[in-house]
């Protein structure tokens, strides 16, 4: 009785908050989402689930979604995932949101949920399935913005080392190609040097560390996220001027740049996507399911930190993280449009 | 040069110092001399973290066919995040947070050996399931959080004595210690007698089992102190710093001369194993090889060392 009412003024409640807002229909509020997550193990993933969590809980409590809960396969496996999305399939959910492991190898499993009726939108790790929503990065681009900011800051050119991600990974080659681009969009910049970082730090500390002491005067570094700090130690450990290194949002970057700049006015940029990106796949979901037209591709925004606004997302960033967004309704309608 | 395969036969680990030394020179050639001893210091700072997670594993192997420990990564992760956390960046602590990252690895390594023992599970799928486990625990401790190292803590790491990082003179002092314990003690001996023939070993009255208990415990209590020590060294931890350590320690192992059959180790061919190891990615990428081309040469160098370094007869 007392729990029929309770869920009745919820209703109720988000109802007006629904028309208070001017959104759609909310005739969402018996779907269930299920977010297939195909890695945890580190940092960005952990905020991501973390930001998924906060937002879809209120979704839930606001009565816009009945249920969004997050699986995570242990193994980064594409067969794990394949059995994990078979399973959602047979539990009854409305939408996937999913992050996959494999671009192709996992079509198979979405074509499945597609047919037996069930909204698919992948984000970040998407796929290629015809049936499927992507929310894709423009991978390119964050390695081409990269050599654009160098050329503002250092026209008359100079030497660049090249920090990689996973070798024989799509996101790597994407970037690598972006910073390609750019280097011969602007010519005085010449990469002397390319390292595997696996967007780890302590690895790509270990390679620059290796390649440093054969390599003349470095510039700026250009990297693809989670190697700026390593690439720092490596330059100081060697004795070697600190160059321009692009970041890559993570917490010690920033507060190492904030540490910088303070002492030396030391400029750079830094730019990745915010893990909240997931909450953004999951309010495109909820418009899905709500009945709205919604393009089959479209492209995450950039979180870009200039040396203006370092502190304002230093200090909003939680210490050993990463910068984040939690995205909202509104700014998910913004994406859709944007794909138009 | 009969005479000298003998020699290298009887010291496989020559081979791999002899490696190191040739991938250097190969280097060094490239850059017309530029940086030959920053690349030195740089591959002895970073091989000293291979060698103290290398030396744990190679007692595993020792121990015989199927021993191996596939839990290193995710108890490198573990322990890092939970002497950073216990340090709390505070150079009064950092005691306490090295006691502790050798706790999370005995605890670790006890967990291994109750799977192995107790359950009977194979150590390749024991130490694996546990390596989940493990992680598991790393990821809800942390929560990915990275937590910054106390200042002398990280200076400590990062010290140098003429060049020379501190900390690989310290690993240098361990591997002497690891190896007379293989060498002259029961303990040492016995991990030896158990890899040529467990059977036996135990009819000639070897304690089999405490041997085992002790290795697994040994390789963890390593890798957890490896973890304290990377995150001091790299400015904090992270929950993938393990990542590269799962086939590193087993390379660094068999090149440096341990069968992998068990019953043979070598502790100062880690050393030049983890050197040649270090050095050989160096030597490619200052080459401006791709990656495709660097794993390639990779591999066929690890096996082409392999193969030269193993070809000698069994002793019976």
């Amino acid at each position: 009785m007392r729990a029929s009412l309770k869920k009745a003024l919820l209703s109720m409640a988000s109802t007006a908050l629904m028309l208070g807002a001017g959104v759609a229909e909310a005739d969402t509020s018996d779907k269930k989402i299920a977010l297939s997550n195909n890695y945890a193990g580190n940092s960005w993933r952990q905020s991501m689930l973390k930001s998924w969590d906060t937002v879809t809980k209120q979704a839930v409590a606001d009565g816009i979604v009945a249920e969004a809960t997050p699986f995570t396969t242990s193994e980064n496996q594409v067969t794990e995932q394949a059995a994990q999305i078979q399973n959602l399939i047979l539990q009854g959910y409305d939408a996937i949101v999913l992050n996959a492991a494999s671009p192709d190898a996992l079509n198979g499993a979405v074509k499945e949920a597609c047919d037996a009726g069930i909204v698919v939108v992948s984000f970040d790790g998407i796929v290629t399935e015809p049936c499927a929503w992507r929310i894709a990065v423009d991978f390119a681009k964050m390695g081409e913005v990269q050599l654009d900011y160098l050329n503002e800051k250092m026209p008359q050119g100079g030497n660049l080392l090249e920090i990689r991600g996973l070798a024989g990974v799509f996101v790597d080659d994407e970037i690598h190609k972006g910073i390609e681009a750019g280097v011969k969009k602007y010519p005085q910049f010449k990469v002397v040097g390319s390292v595997h970082g696996d967007w780890t730090q302590t690895v790509a500390q270990k390679a620059v560390a290796g390649i440093l002491p054969s390599l003349p005067e470095v510039a700026a570094v250009v990297t693809q996220g989670g190697d700026g700090y390593g690439a720092a130690q490596a330059f100081k450990a060697a004795g070697r001027p600190t160059p321009l290194i692009i970041m890559g949002n993570r917490q010690d970057e920033l507060a190492w740049w904030k540490e910088q700049k303070d002492a030396n006015g030391y400029e750079t940029m830094s730019v990745s996507i915010a893990p909240g990106v997931a909450t953004l796949a999951f309010w495109v979901a909820q418009q899905i399911l709500d009945g709205k037209d919604v393009p089959k591709d479209m492209i995450v925004p950039f979180l870009r930190i200039d040396q203006g606004n370092l502190e304002e997302n230093l200090a909003n960033t939680e210490s050993g993280s990463v910068a984040n967004v939690e995205y909202a309704l509104e700014d998910a309608n913004k994406v859709i449009e944007a794909a138009r | 040069m009969r005479a000298l395969a003998a020699r290298i036969g009887n010291k496989p680990w020559l081979l791999s110092f002899a490696g190191a030394l040739a991938v250097w020179l190969a280097t060094i050639l490239f850059t017309e001399g530029k940086g030959g001893g920053q690349i030195i210091t740089a591959a002895l700072a970073f091989s000293t973290f291979t060698v103290i997670v290398g030396i744990g594993q190679m007692f595993v192997i020792t121990t015989g066919p199927g021993n191996v420990d596939l839990s290193i990564p995710s108890t490198i992760a573990l322990a890092g995040g939970v002497a950073m956390k216990i340090m709390g960046g505070q150079d009064g602590l950092i005691w306490l947070g090295l006691l502790a990252c050798i706790g999370a690895g005995l605890a670790v390594g006890t967990f291994n050996y109750i799977l192995i023992r107790l359950l009977k599970i194979p150590p390749i799928i024991a130490t694996l399931s546990s390596s989940l486990i493990v992680m598991s625990v790393a990821i809800s401790y942390g929560r990915g959080l990275q937590i910054k190292p106390p200042p002398s803590f990280a200076d400590f790491t990062t010290a140098q004595v003429a060049g020379v990082p501190m900390l690989s003179l310290c690993a240098i002092l361990f591997a002497m210690i690891m190896a007379v314990i293989l060498e002259r003690t029961v303990y040492g001996r016995a991990t030896l007698a158990i890899g040529q023939n467990m059977r036996a070993a135990h009819l000639a009255g070897v304690k089999v089992e405490r041997t085992r208990c002790i290795t697994y415990l040994m390789s963890a209590a390593f890798a957890g102190l490896c973890g304290a020590l990377l995150a001091g060294f790299s400015g904090g931890n992270a929950l993938n710093m393990g990542e590269e350590y799962l086939l590193a320690t087993i390379a660094v192992v068999v090149i440096g001369g341990t069968s992998v059959a068990g019953g043979r180790a070598n502790v100062p061919g880690i050393w030049g194993a983890a050197l040649f190891l270090y050095l050989l990615v160096t030597m490619l990428n200052t080459y401006g090889a791709s990656a495709g081309v660097r794993l390639v040469l990779t591999g066929l160098i690890i096996i082409a060392m392999i193969t030269l370094a193993g070809g000698d007869k069994p002793s019976r």
